[in-house]
């Protein structure tokens, strides 16, 4: 009545009844805090595991899980997540809503894309997501300014980027929109539909100190990469107001990473302003 | 949330001698060894070794791989940047793994390297804990 951790791991469990039903009833329910069910055969998550509110670790690594179900956001007290290892294609939106999720592992799975929702994991100080089938992350993907650490090698991610995303220019919406702020053209409220109001509100100035220009899908963040020895920043991305701005933006990053631009430098300079322009598509 | 370095030993400045602790998954990046000879010994668990080749001058394409095992526990390993770069990774997602690392002489910097580009970036290398005291940074 009082079991606060169970560790299972390296069994077979994974056939139907492996878990009793009643698992997530009182009192386990309520006590149990850490559940360790790595190395056994399950093929989706037990359902019955799922009314345990007060679970703050849970590892489900080296199953054979192919997806999460939604309803992982009953598990509200959720601190630590470990999914490593298993054959999951894609994340559910749900999983956004837990609002204690410290640390999430991913890796080794078969997953494709990170939906933005993720981004709302404010407590999230550590991404794994390493040897997936990532082709992009999603520019929300910024928002989580609690991230520590994250670990992508191993997913076709990087020089797709460099590759697809070259020529990319601003929509005509982003176009008006620098004209109007840059231009200081008056707007009510009023006189514009909701939507473009807040679009505007957006806003944000190039971080080049020599350009005035603004921009509305840009940012300029770091992040650690865990694949890293030490304490190691790599810019996840730059995204700049324009091509012009390629290499004074450069600098606004080498306070904290001399070291990478002058990688960035040793490129021949078109890869060097590709990087630069590396999107979140 | 990632592997610690925990100094043991510093032998009045002509070695480094640390105990490496992976949870499940975890892995270093690709890195050099800054002119030292290395010795890793497994403890605990178990830990792949990749080897790679130096890259090009002008780094500029993926690193190549030159061959990759996995060191049981008591297996001892040794590198320097003569016999080429490598990464190391607990690969288990069940069991966390333990190692023994000697450097001489002693180092805190190196490169690691992006295996998509071959680009290399100098880092310094922290401890989690030296002689069982928590080291904050």
């Amino acid at each position: 009545p009082r079991l606060h951790t169970l560790l299972a791991k390296n069994n077979r469990l994974g056939g139907p009844g492996s878990l009793p039903k009643g698992l997530g009833q009182a009192p386990l329910g309520r006590s149990l805090r850490v559940l360790n069910l790595s190395g056994n055969r399950f093929a989706e998550v037990p359902p019955a595991l799922l009314g345990l509110r007060g679970l703050q670790s849970l590892s489900l690594g080296g199953n054979r899980l192919h997806g999460i179900p939604p309803d992982i956001q009953e598990l509200r007290s959720l601190e630590f997540l470990y999914l490593g290892g298993n054959f999951i294609t894609s994340i559910p939106p749900e999983l956004a809503n837990l609002p204690s999720l410290n640390y999430l592992v991913l890796c080794d799975n078969k997953i494709q894309s990170i939906p933005p929702q993720l981004a709302q994991l404010h407590s999230l100080r550590s991404l794994s997501l390493h040897n997936n089938l990532l082709t992009y992350l999603p520019r929300e993907i910024i928002n989580l300014v609690h991230l520590e650490e994250l670990s992508l090698r191993g997913n076709p991610l990087v020089v797709r980027f460099v590759r697809d995303l070259t020529y990319n220019p601003p929509s005509l919406q982003e176009l008006a929109g620098r004209t109007i702020k840059t231009r200081n053209v008056p707007y009510a409220p009023s006189d514009l539909p909701e939507n473009l109001v807040r679009y505007l509100s957006l806003a944000s100035n190039c971080p080049n100190p020599k350009c005035g220009g603004v921009y509305f899908d840009s940012c300029v963040r770091q992040i650690k990469f865990v694949d890293f020895c030490g304490k190691y920043r790599l810019p996840l991305m730059h995204y700049l107001c324009s091509p012009e701005c390629s290499s004074p933006c450069s600098s606004a990053s080498q306070s904290s990473t001399s070291q990478s631009e002058s990688d960035s430098e040793d490129e021949a300079s078109v890869a060097a302003r590709r990087m630069q322009k590396v999107l979140l598509g | 949330f990632r592997y610690t370095r925990n100094l043991v030993d510093n032998g009045n400045g002509k070695f480094n001698l640390m105990i490496l602790c992976w949870g499940e998954g975890h892995g270093s990046s690709i890195h050099d060894h800054t002119d030292s000879h290395c010795f890793m010994k497994i403890l605990q668990g178990n830990l792949k070794e990749t080897l790679f080749e130096w890259p090009e001058k002008k780094g500029n394409g993926e690193m190549a791989k030159k061959s990759e095992r996995v060191l049981r526990e008591n297996q001892c390993a040794y590198i320097n940047d003569s016999i080429g770069l490598h990464r190391v990774e607990n690969i288990s997602h069940t069991e966390s793994a333990v190692s023994l690392h000697l450097y001489s002489p002693p180092f805190d910097s190196c490169n690691t390297f992006d295996q998509r580009t071959g680009h290399k970036h100098k880092v310094k290398m922290t401890f989690y804990s030296q002689f069982g005291e928590r080291t904050l940074c």
